[in-house]
């Protein structure tokens, strides 16, 4: 499938690097009365934002690499920063071995961007008149362009909505349709920035697959950003997690949880009034007979609090997912101090 | 970047035009009979002053018909190739945070630009009156029509859209910075400019004229180069002055523009409205 690379996790050559980047941002701060008003004017405050802080990383050909944080850690500035769209402040950015804002045309024949709030379809047109401009743009042969369309269409069940306006898809129909369209020149880099944001359960586990997929078998260098951590862990084989600008964490999920613990939260959903305990959880809150707790699974076992939980009558729902991302990189700054 | 490429690329944005001009023929023609009846109505009323008067300010009615047809020429060929997709209105990409949309294309930027906006089966119209127009114009004025009159003719509307669009991208350069404030300044840029145009500047006192061909080039969008087509350059100047003045303003939109540009990488924007990219 598309342009065949060595596959598995790591290659030897490398995709991206990025060495000491740093990006800095001014933010002009406004008051709304008063002698604000004037100072508007005259003398606005500014904030200085650093968005990336030193950051440094590298990322092999053939990897799939989970770039996380909360809201607002830099990650889509990491990606901006990667495709050319923004000049890091300092520092020196790689990919395929091409300075990105230097050799943009080469590099966009190389790579593929998909940043999940924006779409490259044409609006006012069917999607295939997208992928045919796509053809004609990017100078996709004939051969190469109908056999990776015949491959997206399969996989991503594409063909029903191929004669759509894309101003007609639905959010997860217009991900599945872009991500399509990223691939018909057959990147070698894949850099996707929130592409399960927004989309629904069935949607996101059909773009994950998808996205295994192609790692897995063509080879492809995927670089995924999200600020969900149970989407992450499905996806890569490996984690960089960015908390403040700095980079907080690179490497193996199994490693954070080495650090970390499997911080998870745990809700149960149960009649009011009852005290409800669980060993090794922490009850951060209590609502509308949902208690929601903290419980670090690694220390216990999901098996054991299920079975504490089984053991109290009139327990309606039980829900585990993933600690907050905010959270678990507030436990790697403890782990360090 | 080759020919054979470029060609390919205006092809494709034709296909793609007559492709959506043929989803709703209907409507399509429609829009186009309503636009062919604006564009003769947009140039009436001056031409009716003309008749009425035998002529505005020296310039002999028909004369004053060729400068109209002139000027629906030049706003006929911008909007053939810079109205849509906002190519020529390029402060509205960028304040609407979608220039970056042409940053993941492995196309230079400024063929991008020349080619996203042709729309030869929908944006034709305005030209063919223009032409149509012309011919009467010159048929009515006797001029003989050589092929280096003709030439002259398409020489001189390429110049006045390369003050047009160079109007556009020196004020659209203020977008990189003000992305809010700005995004609508092409717009004011070339329709401010661009209403004064159809009106002759003959018989208004030199202090008037002046400025009108210089600090807001409105003279220089058709009455100075029609003008000069009939052999009679006004205030005794040369010929050649639309095309300095087109080269002057080019570079310094050309500096700005980059600076601007460069601003925008290295600030980035926050601003971005989802309304399919090319909005």
């Amino acid at each position: 499938m598309f342009k065949k690379g060595p596959t598995g996790t790591s290659h030897g050559g490398t995709a991206v690097s990025a060495e000491g980047v740093t990006k800095i941002f001014t933010q002009w701060q406004r008051e709304n009365a008063g002698k604000g008003v004037l100072k508007n004017l005259l003398k606005p405050d500014k904030k200085i934002i650093t968005a990336l802080d030193h950051v440094s990383f590298s990322i092999d050909i053939g990897e799939f690499v989970a770039y996380a944080g909360p809201n607002g850690a830099g990650k889509s500035t990491t990606m901006k920063i990667l495709c050319g769209m923004l000049l890091p402040t300092e520092g020196e950015i790689t990919v395929l071995g091409m300075q990105p804002h230097i050799s943009r045309i080469p590099l966009m024949n190389r790579i593929g961007v998909l940043f999940g709030n924006r779409t490259e379809l044409w609006w006012d047109h069917p999607v295939s008149q997208s992928f045919e401009w796509k053809r004609v743009v990017w100078d996709i042969p004939d051969d190469v362009y109908r056999k990776n369309l015949d491959i997206v269409t399969e996989l991503l069940d594409i063909g029903p909505l191929l004669k759509t306006f894309a101003r007609e898809l639905s959010l997860g129909q217009r991900m599945r349709a872009d991500l399509a369209m990223l691939l018909l020149h057959s990147p070698e880099l894949v850099l996707l920035d929130e592409p399960t944001l927004g989309l629904d359960v069935v949607a996101k586990r059909q773009m994950i697959e998808f996205l295994k997929k192609l790692n897995r078998e063509s080879g492809v260098t995927i670089v995924v950003t999200s600020h969900d951590m149970d989407d992450l862990e499905e996806m890569a084989q490996r984690i960089l997690m960015i908390g403040g600008g700095r980079l907080a964490y690179d490497g193996s999920f199994e490693g954070l949880r080495g650090v970390t613990g499997n911080l998870s939260r745990l809700s149960v959903t149960m009649p009011d009034g009852i005290a409800l305990e669980i060993p090794g959880g922490r009850l951060l809150s209590t609502r509308n007979g949902v208690y929601e707790f903290e419980i670090d699974l690694a220390k216990h076992p999901v098996r054991e609090v299920l079975y504490r939980i089984s053991q109290i009558p009139d327990v309606k729902d039980v829900e585990i997912r993933k600690a907050p991302i905010e959270q678990v990189i507030a436990e790697l700054y403890k782990a360090w101090k | 970047m080759t020919f054979k490429r470029l060609m390919r690329l205006y092809a494709l944005y034709a296909k793609m035009d007559f492709a959506w001009l043929l989803r709703d023929a209907w409507f399509a023609v429609l829009a186009i009979v309503s636009e062919w009846i604006s564009n003769i109505a947009a140039i009436t009323g001056v031409f009716l002053l003309a008749w009425r008067f035998d002529g505005i300010g020296g310039m002999d009615k028909f004369e004053v018909l060729l400068m109209l047809a002139y000027y629906t020429v030049v706003t006929g060929v911008f909007q053939l190739f810079f109205a849509s997709n906002n190519t020529g209105h390029i402060s509205r990409r960028i304040g609407h945070g979608q220039f970056e949309h042409m940053l993941v294309q492995p196309v230079p930027l400024a063929v991008q630009l020349l080619t996203e906006g042709f729309i030869p089966f929908s944006g034709s119209s305005k030209l063919i009156s223009g032409v149509v127009i012309m011919c009467i114009a010159v048929a009515k004025l006797g001029l003989p029509v050589t092929w280096w009159w003709v030439l002259s003719v398409a020489g001189n509307v390429a110049v006045t859209i390369a003050i047009i669009l160079g109007q556009s991208y020196l004020y659209s350069s203020l977008a990189f910075y003000a992305p809010v404030q700005a995004e609508e300044i092409s717009t004011y840029a070339i329709d401010n400019v661009g209403y004064i145009s159809s009106f002759p500047l003959s018989g208004m006192p030199v202090y008037m004229q002046l400025p009108l061909i210089t600090v807001i080039p409105s003279g220089l969008l058709a009455w100075f180069p029609t003008l000069a087509l009939l052999g009679k350059p006004p205030l005794g100047l040369p010929g050649a002055l639309p095309l300095l003045f087109a080269v002057v303003l080019a570079a310094l939109a050309s500096i700005l523009f980059r600076k601007g540009f460069r601003y925008y990488v290295q600030k980035g924007t926050n601003r971005y409205l989802a309304w399919g990219h090319r909005r």
